[in-house]
Order: structure tokens, then C-alpha cells, then sequence
């Protein structure tokens, strides 16, 4: 196991160093400069900036300049934020973000896991038939479409919750449920299919002819094995909520990741992109890795080190 | 829509019992830095004016006033200008606020090293250009105490707009005693010390910059707010839900679709302001079909700027002929005023022809416009009046970084641009003087034009340099290296019980000057 993860972790490593490399130069080769904008600077003052931020030298020596930088856990200044370092800007928006996303997360997997197996231990009668269907509606109804209304009717209309900000647990509530939907309904299917696929078990026929009660049968044998595909689905769902969201974060004006990295890239704040690019390869990477190794442990058919 | 009014009317009642003495605005975006020698957005400086005073400020109608300096004289020859400072002017900290502090804020904003962005701003000041350039020592800027508050400017050639120009945070005073120890550092809360009538208390990067009165301001007595939480809305749509919602007190961007429901439903919070402004189309006069004066001349003519004001944009935007805006005060146009529409038609379709451009070998362009807001309905609306004469226009459009790089590099045919800022005509003809630089997009350069405008910037007497400069507009407007299209408007929601916001051309409110009713 422990050589296993070692090597897991040295590929994850050289992953991650390819996705710098490449987002270091893509956002270079992107036209327009951080200092660019309608009024044109003088060539004097343009110079002054760019030997301020080393961008005069050769684009091979700022990657070097770069990778030493990280080597120190630094990420350097931030090109837009001149007040902040791209540190200090990650430290506070990846809270904001890991705060709403991982309500928005056990919203999805708790609810989405408990509609799925309640429909599915009851397939084709009017309860199952209704989760479906809004299943399918939820994942239909992307953040972008969902979190605008839900401003609107709850914000704005009804006037229950605030409609932007992030400053108590109530301005949390109505850009989770927007984040969470997608993932709620995804969750509900998985497990919804996986649960009625598992009661037509042989081993499951057997327990249910040999008169075992139903509770138990869904307790003991259904559930264990229909869960493990909503389990490994867990580290993908966890990595896009806990990453936050440009759209939900832009449309409940949340101070959290998605909106440095949208505002970075407008402006070609490269240090602030990179940076974010960095944090989200990071957990991608890393919320893999833990599904992969929980996975071994659920499901003993997968072998390690092949 | 009736209950969201309703609901919206009964959370804005709730306070109505007591003066509230904290505002919270939309700021539209976030601050790049509150450093006044490093910003370079309209929205820094709302914060920036509220955080520090300079020589010179503007009052609740926009109006240039005494500032730090509670007067100034200029010589006869326009080159010296003396300005005396307020005996009582303190830092918030309780430092007096000297003449030698603006020396040092004039010589960092000017240092190299400093990389203002916006440094230029200053270099009307006689030695101002060689020292941000670093081939001239920081002792060799036109600017000396002479006394604890007495400060002297002396400038490279007369420039009557300094007291205009004095008011941007570039020609903020900065605290030497806290920047010298705290370095880069000294713009954070509780760090930060300023001279305004507001200081920093809080600031969460994309979440809220807050502001507290400045017990020691000079005219602290006047100062009605003592909090102000700028927020970043950067989005539209979320900072008019969080006004509707009663959870900000006044938005400076909201969706333009809004407008007609707002001027229906709730007239008292809407401020439609124009702004002093230009939004113009500019050729690239470098390179074919548009290096023939003539065809310019076409476009321009078959333009119908009234249509797209008042049929496209709807938010009373003022038509413009000339490059200076019509609001922008004491300045004389000198443009003959254009002719009939179907004359004008005429007249192009002649130009055209005469170009070479006829129906059978039809001119065809491609207009650049900047993504995003109206700016596709207005282009779309000026392909359908260039179709009028016969020319075939392809629309291209790009997020505004990608635009601009696109233009300083000559890559376009004929491009949407504007220009806003000062409310002076030379502001606006710098843009077509053939050694301004990239601005120039089109790279127009006409000699006439050149000599008239230099004759301006040596002119110190401001009504014959106003002469000069409309004589310039006129001689350059009839080359046709733009056409001018409208004075853009700045649109707003402002609580009706808020009082002091009072419309002017450069859109400036100072939290100074606003209090609750």
C-alpha cells in the first residue's frame, strides 16, 4: 500500500509539473499584457513595470525565476492585486471556497445518496419515478441557470436570504444548493440504478426467498455493494465543488477562488492564474489519489501494483 | 414584480427611523491597490478620494477645489505655480502633513523604481519625463518646499489644466515617515495612514474595503458617514440583485436592460448622468481602403449618431461630432454643422465611387468592437447604415485586452475606441497629434494639425489656447482619421434618502460630502 501511494505520488508530482509548464506558457502566448489597457502607457513607464516584474527578461529565464520561486512555496506577487502576494490572495479566497463547496458537497452526496437508494429499492413505483425526473431536471439545470433564479426568487422577491456577500453561514445556503444541484441529481442516479441493479441480484433473490425482511436485506446486502460507485464518484464531485465555482461565486459576489482566477485571467495576472491552476491541479490530484486508495480498501477485487 | 417591489420598499423603510451613518457601495471591481502612486482604475480612485486629500479636490458637484492647499497663484508666464497648504492639514496618524511630504510623493510617483503606471500624468512638471525615464536625478523635478507649507511647481511649458490634473491620486501626498518603514506594505489595514477624510480599516480582497472617518481631517466637522464598505461587483447582475435587495446603498453598474422597468418602477433610486466622454470609430489611416481620406470621409458621413443615441442605446447618451465632448465647459467647437441625412448619403456614395468603390466591386471592412454590454447592437447598427452606401461590413469582436493589443499593433481596419478623463479639450486632441504614441491608433499624422496643437501647449493664456485647440479639432476632423459617435452615460442606483450625490460630468461622489437623510 505504502509503495503503492509513493509511486501514485510521484506521478501525481510530474502530472502536476507538466500542468505548470503548460499553463505558464499558454497564458503568456494569450495576446494583450497585464499592463495593457485603453489608455496606452508611455514606453518609459511600460519599461519601469516590466523590469519591476522581471517580464523583460527571456521568457526560459522568468520560468526558471518561476520554478525556484515554488521550490520556496512562494508564489509570488500578484501582477493585479499590487497590494497582495498571490499567497496571500489564495489564503483568502480557498477557505471561501472549501467553505461553500463542501456544504454543497455533503448536500449532494447525502441527499443525492438517500433519494437514489429510496427510488431505487422501490423501482417503477411513483416515488422512483419522481426522483427520477427531477434527477434529470437537476442535471439539466446547470449553476448558471439555477443561481440567477435562486437570487432572484429568494434574494431579491422573497427577501429570505442575502443575495450576495459572505459574511455568515446564511449567505452559504443559497449558492450551495445552486453549486450542489448538478451533483445531487448525478449522485441520485448512480446510486438509484446501481441499488435496483443490486436487487436483482442472484444473492439477493436468494436472501429475499429465503424470507429475510426487507430492511434487512436492503441493509445488509443491497446497500454495501450499490454504494461503492457513488463512493469513487466522491473524489471527482469533491474536486469541482470544493474548487469553487467562477459562475456562483460571480453570481453571489462569494469572495472565494473561482473569482481570482476568472479576474486573474481577464487581466493576464499570470503569477495569480498560475497560482490558482496550481491549488485546483493540487486538489484534483490529490482528491484521486485518496479515492484511489479508499477504493482499494472497499472493493478487495482491485489489486495493488499491477 | 409588483411583491419584489413591495418587499425591496419594506426593507429600505425598516431604517428609516434614525440617520444611518454607513454607506455600502458596489464598486464594480475589485482594487488593484490603494498605493495612490500605483493605481490605474476609475474605481480606485472613488476609494483613493475618500482615503487621501490632494493639493487640489473636486466638491459634491464636481467642481475643482482647494484641497491640502488652501490656495494657489501662478506667474505670469503660466510656469510657476505656488501653492500654499492648510496650517492644520494632519496625517491620520496626527504628523502634519508638510510641503516636503508632496516633494517626496511627487519624486517616488516619478521614481523608476516605483513603476507607476499612470506617472505620466505628471509630466507637465519640468524635469518629470528624464527622471521617470532615470536619466535625470530625483532633484532634478520642478517641485520644492519653500517653507513647512509652501510648495512650489514649476513646469516644463504652461499647462492651465494643473489644477484639474492635481486632483487624481498621482498627485496624492504620501506618508514618508510610514512608507519608509513599512515599505510595500504600508497599503495595508491598519498600517496605512492618509490625510483624507476617511482612513483604512479593513480590506478583504474580493470581499470588502472598508473605510472609517478621519477624526483629524480639516473639515472632519462636515463629515456626516464614518463607515463606508466598498464591495467588488464585478458583476452586474449580482450588484443590482444585491441593491434590490436592500443589501447595498448605491450600484454604479447594473444591467442596461433594467433601465426601462427602473424608470417605471423606482425613478427615485435610478441617476442617469452623462459623462464627460467620447466613443469614437477610428481608421487605420496606415494602410488601404481607409489611408484614402476620401473613404473615411464616406463612413463618416453615412453615420447616423442620433439613431444609435436614442434608438440603440436608449440611456441618454449624447450625439457627438466632435472628438472634445459638447459638455466639457468654456470650449468652442468650431465644426460646421453637418447636413441632411440624404445629402450626406449622396455625398458618400460620390466619395466611394470616386475611391474606386462601386457596386460591382463594393468596399468590404471588418469593424473590431470590444465583447460584452451594448456594443454589439451599436456596431450592428452602424454595418446597416455603411450597407446604405453600398459597404459590406463583417463585425469582429474580443475581450478588451485582446482589442487593444490589436489596435496598437495596426491590426484592424476601423475599430470602436473611447476616451474619457479630463473635462478639458486637450485631453481628447492629444489623441490624434502624430507623435502621441500608440493612442494614435490609427496613426494619423497631419501637419496642420501637428503645428496647430503645438501652438496650443505654448499658449499660457487658457481662452486664446482653447481658440487654438478647437481650430486644430476642426483641421483634423476634416481629414476624417475618426469619426466621433456619442458621450457615453453613466447610469446608477443611489438610495433616494441619501443626499450630497450630485450629478457632474466626471461622475465623482465623494463620501465626504453624502450623509442619510
Amino acid at each position: 500500500m505504502a509503495a503503492y501511494l509513493a509511486r501514485r505520488g510521484a506521478t501525481s508530482l510530474m502530472t502536476l509539473l507538466a500542468v505548470i509548464t503548460v499553463a505558464f506558457f499558454l497564458i503568456r502566448a494569450a495576446p494583450g499584457g497585464p499592463f495593457d489597457g485603453e489608455r496606452r502607457l508611455p514606453a518609459q513607464v511600460e519599461a519601469n513595470l516590466r523590469a519591476a516584474y522581471h517580464l523583460d527578461e527571456p521568457l526560459i529565464a522568468q520560468y526558471g525565476r518561476y520554478l525556484l520561486m515554488l521550490g520556496r512555496g512562494d508564489l509570488g506577487p500578484s501582477f493585479r492585486s499590487k497590494d497582495f502576494t498571490v499567497n496571500e490572495l489564495i489564503a483568502s479566497g480557498l477557505p471561501v471556497s472549501l467553505n461553500v463547496g463542501g456544504f454543497a458537497l455533503a448536500l449532494a452526496a447525502g441527499l443525492g445518496i438517500a433519494a437514489g437508494a429510496v427510488a431505487g429499492l422501490r423501482p417503477g413505483r411513483r416515488l422512483d419515478r419522481g426522483i427520477t425526473v427531477a434527477a434529470v431536471a437537476g442535471l439539466a439545470l446547470p449553476p448558471i441557470v439555477v443561481a440567477p433564479l435562486l437570487a432572484l426568487v429568494f434574494a431579491v422577491t422573497l427577501g429570505w436570504l442575502p443575495a450576495g456577500g459572505f459574511e455568515s453561514p446564511r449567505h452559504v445556503l443559497l449558492p450551495a444548493v445552486a453549486l450542489a444541484l448538478p451533483y445531487l441529481a448525478a449522485f441520485a442516479r448512480l446510486t438509484r440504478g446501481e441499488v435496483a441493479e443490486a436487487l436483482a441480484a442472484p444473492h439477493v433473490v436468494t436472501a429475499r426467498a429465503k424470507g429475510l425482511p426487507a430492511r434487512r436485506i436492503a441493509l445488509r446486502h443491497v446497500l454495501p455493494t450499490a454504494l461503492l460507485p457513488a463512493v469513487s464518484f466522491l473524489g471527482p464531485a469533491a474536486a469541482a465543488l470544493l474548487t469553487g465555482s467562477m459562475v456562483v461565486e460571480e453570481v453571489f459576489a462569494l469572495p472565494g477562488l473561482g473569482r481570482h482566477f476568472v479576474q486573474g485571467a481577464l487581466n493576464r495576472d499570470y503569477t495569480l492564474v498560475l497560482g490558482t491552476v496550481i491549488v485546483y491541479a493540487t486538489l484534483i490530484l490529490a482528491f484521486n489519489l485518496a479515492v484511489d486508495a479508499l477504493y482499494t480498501r472497499l472493493d478487495p477485487r482491485i489489486r495493488l501494483g499491477r | 414584480m409588483v411583491i419584489a417591489a413591495c418587499v425591496a420598499a419594506s426593507a429600505w423603510g425598516a431604517n428609516a427611523a434614525e440617520a444611518r451613518t454607513d454607506l455600502r457601495i458596489g464598486n464594480g471591481g475589485e482594487p488593484q491597490t490603494l498605493d495612490p502612486h500605483r493605481y490605474n482604475l476609475r474605481l480606485e480612485e472613488a476609494i483613493l478620494n475618500d482615503l487621501f486629500l490632494g493639493l487640489t479636490t473636486f466638491n459634491a458637484s464636481g467642481d475643482i477645489v482647494p484641497g491640502a492647499a488652501a490656495s494657489w497663484a501662478v506667474s505670469e508666464d503660466g510656469l510657476t505655480w505656488t501653492f500654499q497648504l492648510r496650517q492644520e492639514g494632519k496625517w491620520s496618524d496626527g504628523h502634519p502633513v508638510t510641503a516636503e511630504d508632496f516633494v517626496y510623493a511627487f519624486r517616488r510617483l516619478l521614481a523608476p523604481s516605483t513603476a507607476a503606471s499612470l506617472a505620466h500624468f505628471m509630466y507637465p512638471i519640468r524635469g518629470a519625463a528624464a527622471v521617470n525615464a532615470g536619466t535625470a536625478p530625483a532633484a532634478a523635478l520642478g517641485v520644492r518646499a519653500s517653507g513647512d507649507h509652501e510648495l512650489v511647481i514649476e513646469l516644463a511649458r504652461p499647462f492651465p489644466f494643473l489644477a484639474e490634473r492635481l486632483i487624481y491620486p498621482t498627485g496624492y501626498p504620501v506618508p514618508r515617515h510610514v512608507i519608509e518603514a513599512a515599505g510595500d506594505g504600508w497599503t495595508k489595514p491598519g498600517t496605512m495612514v492618509s490625510n483624507g477624510a476617511f482612513t483604512l480599516h479593513d480590506w478583504r480582497p474580493q470581499a470588502v474595503v472598508e473605510l472609517r472617518k478621519n477624526p483629524r481631517f480639516f473639515d472632519a466637522e462636515a463629515v456626516a458617514l464614518e463607515r463606508i464598505a466598498y464591495y467588488p461587483t464585478s458583476d452586474a447582475n449580482a450588484a443590482y440583485n444585491r441593491y434590490r435587495a436592500g443589501e447595498l446603498d448605491a450600484i454604479g453598474n447594473f444591467p442596461a436592460g433594467e433601465i426601462g422597468w427602473l424608470s417605471k418602477n423606482m425613478p427615485e433610486h435610478l441617476r442617469l448622468t452623462p459623462l464627460v466622454s467620447i466613443m469614437y470609430l477610428v481608421y487605420n489611416t496606415a494602410a488601404a481602403p481607409f489611408e484614402d481620406a476620401r473613404v473615411r470621409e464616406a463612413l463618416s458621413l453615412a453615420i447616423d449618431r442620433q439613431l444609435i443615441t436614442a434608438r440603440v442605446l436608449k440611456s441618454g447618451e449624447q450625439p457627438n461630432a466632435g472628438l472634445v465632448p459638447a459638455m466639457v465647459p468654456g470650449y468652442q467647437s468650431a465644426l460646421a454643422p453637418a447636413a441632411e441625412r440624404p445629402a450626406r448619403l449622396a455625398r458618400a456614395r460620390q466619395l466611394l465611387g470616386a475611391a474606386g468603390h462601386t457596386a460591382e466591386a463594393p468596399l468590404e471592412i471588418t469593424l473590431r468592437y470590444i465583447s460584452g454590454g451594448e456594443s454589439k447592437a451599436v456596431q450592428l447598427a452602424i454595418a446597416a447604415m455603411w450597407k446604405d452606401i453600398g459597404v459590406a461590413t463583417t463585425l469582429h469582436h474580443a475581450d478588451l485586452k485582446t482589442h487593444f493589443a490589436d489596435l496598437r499593433q495596426g491590426e484592424f481596419q476601423v475599430a470602436q475606441a473611447g476616451w474619457f478623463g479630463e473635462n478639458n479639450a486637450q485631453h481628447y486632441l492629444d489623441l490624434l497629434v502624430s507623435d502621441t504614441g500608440d493612442v494614435n491608433y490609427g496613426q494619423f499624422s497631419d501637419a496642420a494639425y501637428d503645428a496647430l496643437m503645438r501652438r496650443a501647449y505654448a499658449e499660457p493664456e487658457l481662452a486664446e489656447r482653447l481658440a487654438l485647440l478647437a481650430q486644430a479639432e476642426a483641421v483634423g476632423l476634416a481629414k476624417h482619421p475618426v469619426t466621433p459617435l456619442y458621450s457615453v452615460t453613466t447610469r446608477a442606483l443611489v438610495h433616494p434618502r441619501i443626499t450630497g450625490w450630485i450629478a457632474n460630468p466626471r461622475n465623482v461622489h465623494g463620501a465626504r460630502y453624502l450623509a442619510w437623510r
